[in-house]
């Protein structure tokens, strides 16, 4: 059955597979089927702590040269100017398998430890460099900004003296000024502290010294206008220049402490202006040399970074790849004294042969002629299910696989909904015009998937494109509804001749259309738009519509037990479970869309008795049975057909409640009767027991994992009885809800057809017929607005809404019918979902 | 009432808490880690827990300061998040938690700079909870008066500052006097401000708040044995708050040795559990009062005597503290579990450091001396 060509309706058959694998190609071989990515590998040693597995040591040592290429990355991203880094695809492979993988390892972990040796070194270097220059550039700030306010009090000595007799001045100042006045008085003998401090802390500086010295000080400080940036973190910090002037000792080494614990930095000035300046010079002249020295210091950072940057991205490749392989590793059984690693794991059936190839490809490539073995494995426990997908199934597959994994083996519904979904979504967003808006943005996406798959679209776009085949079958299925509801933009096309004719209208007067004997080839009549009854038709249009497609839809998603059964050897739940809802289903709602189908035939204006209301029929046929208005009768013997359909619904709900718990019960006895008692969790053993024999003689206990986690279901009677009551229960009454629900197939597509003529009337149809250059101005701009609104609301918010209520009807009232989604999804170990998550 | 509008301000950072708090180690990471060998398995067991890769970056070897620091750094982190989004109450509440953090580090810099440590030596070493803008210009004060006129008046803990402008000389027995006299003022105050809440809050915090006032009464009487306090101003320490005030704080007040102390909290069940078989155990324990002793003893900034005794009450004080604030988490629409939370989170942290301390000095004999949370 492996053999089986692969298709969307069941997943893959997926066998069980112990590999044997010696120690020296184990790397190797993990490494192999990583590449190919169908293998998904058991934990064999659940109860071991992680620290105390077995390749701990290099997994360990793989984090740490994770590490270091996180730190060039970091440091090249840092880099104001960008540093290429070369792609992956451009990038000479390192090849980590064969003979000399180990040593390609030890290489590489070699040459990140000197690269980081040299970057870090080259980092304190340039950070001390840059430090030395910010310390002068301080300096120079400091020297200047004082040399300022120097001459600016030399040149005001004059005007401080006479403020002295100014009696209002506060008192404060006049200390302050005292001060200043003193000083020049004797060539700024006064002793004072200069140096520059962070900006934020400025404040809360002065806002302490005041209180220290309890105002005996006079504080000046001016802004440094460029930052100063830090070389490790590039983070800026803004700083101050500010010289206290103070008198005493003490005082002075007070202000000289708390700025040294409030983070200033402090120069040494002179008060003598020559020597200043001499300063000045000194600073200016070391600062040009460090300049130089820190330029070079910082040219060869970046070499060191650009040749990084050239290799990067394939030790980032290797380093995640041998991360992944170790942890593979450690999830394998190792048994010591043959020197082998056990892996158990699930794969395809028809993928063996290409596993087989990479195994013995793993043994050529690594120069060793022990080749890993691998065999099949018998087991009772349920596989992953894996489902094919290419491109343009996987977005289909996606909607289902969100609603639960299908059971192994079960009929997927995601196959099925590659066209029942788009068309479902076209019933409601049906409108050629719109329709081919979404086409086209889809195809686009279409065109463009080589180069966009590449690259990040961020969340929301990227949602929309991995949608696009999904989009793009929507698109197409709603032109064709369009043109079914002749619907373009909220107008009508006049593809054929209509079938009815309108008579010279006179003002004010109702008229009447005549048929002419002609019918409308495909689609609504482009007539009924614009007739006063033509929302009147098409409700009761749509609505009967969205009935009939809903009993087809669940008819058919009815129908897809059957295969599960028949394969899941099941055949008695076909009389127990699905004729039952079957009969149920027809006779109520078959019904209805039969009389629906009949009603439309009829021409009511030849026949004897009138139209009757379907709504009420069915009403009716439930609360009084054999009664039936014989006015407004659809065909003769109607009361006898109504009473036989609905004896077989209520026939069914015993039917469906009785008959599959009694045959269970029925087997039990049986059982029992034959003296069998039933061993629990043990008879799981059993079928195999050669097998066990077989691995123990080999020497290893095969299936490692089997006992542990298996779970056996017991089937106790009572629950087999409390389900099939939930199941009887849920399904009648889901039947009729159910029913109900497909009516938001008429209300959307309603609300989409109304909403765009509304659009339409509001915003264009005014326009069109305006005259002169003004009518072609305001038809450009309201023709943007229209096409932009429409866009935006019709096409994106109408079609989310639309597709929201199409997934609906898909996961509640289609997968409820047959959907077990009992499964869980098949996960291999894969280098390329590797890449992938980055 | 509470319940009507208490998650109308608070209930999004109670839902953060309550989910940093599901964060909180349990029993078995507990036991793993202590099965480690090295630091790095304690580093990879590590981060399969919340703490996630937080050590990812650090270069080999690990020492265990970083690790406490890192984990301090996530704990703050997290305190920051939930004190920036706070509003009225709730701010002023996370406010009084930090000012505890401000006394101890006005004390550790004050201290420091007594015995003329380096001060950015000493700023490091403070916790980064109570840091506060003028902290660095302590280490300018030489007196009392200075400290209080110069740095603490424009800080939040200036007023509890009021009582211990008397002392004048800043020598050590005055520095335990100062911050045991701000720390009776500090939870006196908050006591008051949680009365002032209400409800839960008043409630569970009075809880909490009552022992650590317990705590602090039982352990200067021990501390002041054998040194200069003398009675009176060793009364005047006591909070008056806590289930010993006042009678057993008068009690304590006159005690001489720790048998009187237990006899003095004889009354309340709860206390007399602490020193049931402390005395039997002094001998045994007195003997390994290593390193991890008084680096507890120096996390809880007490003056330690560093007897056997009073290691052991201190981690049965833990351990009642922790059970406390486990406490606090039964019920809902209070405050105390963002106090607790912390508690709790410093808790863990201290024991984390403790097993990879054991770890790292190959001490396995006593890696299981941490305090689980929970």
């Amino acid at each position: 059955m492996g053999d089986e060509y692969p298709t969307l309706f069941r997943s893959d058959q997926m066998s069980l597979v112990q590999l044997i694998v010696p120690t020296e190609v184990a790397h190797d071989t993990i490494a192999e089927l990583g590449e190919l990515g169908n293998v998904q590998f058991k934990d064999l040693n659940p109860d071991v702590n992680p620290f105390q597995r077995s390749f701990v040591g290099e997994i360990r040592r793989i984090d740490e040269m994770a590490r270091r290429v996180r730190f060039f990355a970091s440091q090249i991203e840092k880099e104001k100017d960008a540093i290429p880094i070369r792609p992956l695809y451009d990038s000479a492979p390192i090849i980590t398998v064969g003979p000399r993988a180990a040593q390609t390892i030890d290489e590489l972990d070699v040459k990140l430890a000197e690269h980081e040796s040299r970057l870090t070194q080259m980092n304190e270097s340039y950070q001390l460099l840059s430090e030395r220059m910010k310390e002068l550039v301080e300096a120079r700030h400091v020297l200047r900004e004082t040399a300022v306010f120097f001459d600016k009090a030399a040149g005001h000595q004059s005007d401080i003296r006479a403020s002295l007799d100014d009696s209002s001045a506060p008192l404060l100042q006049h200390d302050d000024r005292e001060n200043q006045f003193g000083s020049g008085q004797v060539e700024f003998d006064l002793e004072f502290v200069a140096g520059t401090i962070e900006r934020s802390r400025l404040e809360t500086f002065e806002r302490v010294l005041w209180r220290v010295l309890r105002g005996n000080l006079y504080m000046n400080h001016t802004d440094i206008q460029e930052p100063f940036v830090d070389p490790v973190t590039g983070a800026e910090t803004r700083k101050n220049v500010f010289i206290i002037f103070a008198h005493g000792e003490t005082l002075l080494a007070k202000i000289r402490k708390v700025a040294e614990s409030m983070g200033a930095t402090l120069y040494p000035i002179d008060s003598n202006a020559d020597k200043r300046s001499d300063a000045l010079r000194e600073v200016t002249g070391r600062l040009e040399d460090l300049q130089v020295v820190l330029y070079n210091t910082g040219n060869n950072r970046r070499m060191e970074l650009v040749t990084i940057g050239e290799s990067l991205a394939s030790w980032l490749d290797v380093v995640q790849k041998e991360k992944v392989i170790y942890e593979t590793l450690n999830l394998l059984n190792y048994d010591v004294r043959r020197k082998t690693l056990i892996a158990e794991g699930w794969c395809p059936t028809r993928d063996i042969p290409m596993i087989q190839v990479a195994l013995r490809h793993a043994t050529e490539e690594s120069g060793t002629n022990v080749p890993p073995i691998l065999h099949e494995l018998r087991t009772n426990k349920t596989p992953p299910t894996f489902q094919r997908t290419n491109k343009f199934t996987e977005g289909f597959q996606t909607i289902m696989d969100s609603y639960g994994i299908a059971s192994y083996q079960e009929v997927n519904p995601g196959l099925f909904a590659v066209i029942t979904f788009p068309f479902l979504f076209a019933v409601m967003f049906g409108d050629i015009g719109h329709g081919f808006i979404i086409f086209t943005a889809a195809l686009f996406m279409i065109m463009r998937e080589r180069q966009w798959a590449k690259q990040d679209l961020g969340e929301i776009f990227g949602m929309f494109f991995y949608g696009r085949y999904i989009i793009l079958l929507m698109g197409a299925f709603s032109m064709y509804t369009g043109l079914i509801y002749n619907d373009i933009f909220s107008k009508s096309l006049h593809l054929f001749h209509s079938g009815w004719e309108w008579p010279e209208a006179r003002a004010n007067e109702t008229i009447v259309a005549q048929a002419n004997g002609h019918t409308y080839a495909f689609g609504l009549d482009p007539a009924w738009h614009g007739a006063d009854n033509s929302l009147l038709f098409t409700n009761s249009y749509k609505m009967k519509m969205s009935i009939v497609l809903g009993v087809i839809h669940m008819t058919f998603a009815l129908c897809l037990q059957i295969p599960n059964h028949l394969r899941f050897k099941r055949v008695s739940d076909i009389y127990t479970n699905f004729i039952p809802q079957m009969l149920f289903l027809q006779s109520i709602f078959g019904y209805l869309v039969l009389c629906i189908l009949y009603k439309w035939s009829v021409d009511w204006e030849k026949s004897p008795t009138g139209p009757p209301s379907l709504l009420n029929m069915l009403i009716q046929m439930f609360l009084s049975p054999g009664n039936v208005d014989p006015d407004t009768q659809l065909y003769r013997g109607q009361p006898t057909i109504q009473v036989i359909l609905l004896l077989i619904a209520f026939i069914c709900v015993p039917w469906l409640l009785i008959t599959k718990p009694y045959l269970q019960y029925k087997e039990m006895k049986k059982i029992q009767g034959q003296g069998y008692i039933g061993l629990g969790g043990d008879e799981s053993v059993h079928p195999n027991g050669d097998e066990v024999l077989e691995g123990e003689e080999e020497g290893n206990g095969r299936a490692i994992a089997e006992a542990m986690d298996e779970e056996h279901e017991h089937h106790d009677f009572g629950e087999v009885v409390i389900h099939q009551v939930i199941h009887t229960i849920e399904f009648c009454l889901g039947c009729i809800s159910h029913t109900a629900s497909y009516l938001r197939l008429w209300a959307l597509s309603l609300a989409h057809a109304q909403l765009s003529e509304v659009l339409w009337s509001m915003t264009l149809e005014p326009v069109i017929g305006m005259p002169g250059i003004i009518g072609i101005v305001a038809l450009a701009v309201v023709g943007v607005l229209w096409f932009t609104l429409t866009v935006f609301i019709l096409c994106v918010m109408e079609g989310l809404s639309a597709f929201l209520h199409a997934l609906r009807l898909h996961w509640v009232e289609a997968n409820s019918k047959h959907y077990e989604a009992g499964g869980y999804q098949f996960t291999p170990l894969s280098f390329a979902k590797l890449n992938e998550k980055e | 009432m509470e319940a009507l509008l208490y998650n109308v301000d608070a209930g999004f950072l109670e839902g953060i808490l309550r989910g940093y708090k599901a964060g909180l180690l349990t029993q078995g990471q507990y036991a793993n880690l202590t099965q480690c060998e090295t630091i790095e398995d304690f580093r990879t067991q590590l981060s399969a827990t919340d703490y996630g890769n937080f050590l990812a970056n650090e270069t080999l070897p690990i020492s265990t300061s970083t690790i406490a620091d890192k984990a301090t750094q996530i704990l703050v982190d997290q305190f920051n998040y939930i004190r920036n989004n706070a509003v009225e109450p709730l701010a002023k509440f996370l406010d009084y938690i930090t000012y505890g953090y401000m006394i101890d580090n006005v004390i550790l810099l004050v201290t420091g700079t007594v015995h003329e440590r380096n001060t950015q030596e000493l700023l490091e070493r403070c916790h980064p909870l109570g840091v506060f803008d003028t902290l660095p210009a302590l280490c300018v004060a030489s007196n009392v008066e200075e400290l209080y006129h110069t740095v603490l008046v424009e800080t939040p803990i200036a007023p509890y500052f009021r009582d211990c402008l008397s002392a004048s000389d800043l020598d050590d027995l005055n520095i335990e006097i100062i911050r045991n006299t701000l720390y009776k003022a500090y939870l006196e105050d908050f006591t008051a401000f949680c009365q002032k809440i209400g409800g839960p809050t008043a409630e569970i915090m009075t809880r909490i708040l009552a022992f650590e006032a317990d705590r602090r009464s039982i352990n200067i009487t021990i501390n002041s044995f054998g040194t200069e306090l003398s009675k009176e101003q060793r009364a005047k320490l006591f909070p008056t708050i806590g289930r010993l005030f006042p009678d057993g704080n008068n009690s304590l007040a006159r005690a001489d040795d720790i048998e009187q102390v237990k006899l003095a909290c004889d009354y309340i069940p709860e206390y007399r559990a602490f020193f049931d078989s402390s005395n039997n155990a002094t001998s045994g324990r007195g003997a390994n009062t290593g390193g991890g002793n008084s680096s507890t003893a120096h996390l809880l900034g007490d003056l330690d005597d560093d007897s056997g005794s009073a290691a052991e009450l201190e981690d049965r004080f833990f351990l009642y503290e922790v059970h406390l604030n486990k406490q606090a988490f039964l019920q809902q629409f209070h405050y105390a579990i963002f106090y607790s939370y912390l508690k709790l989170k410093e808790q863990e942290i201290r024991s984390l450091t403790w097993i990879a301390e054991c770890i790292a000095q190959d001490a396995r004999d006593r890696i299981q001396d941490f305090i689980p949370t929970f």
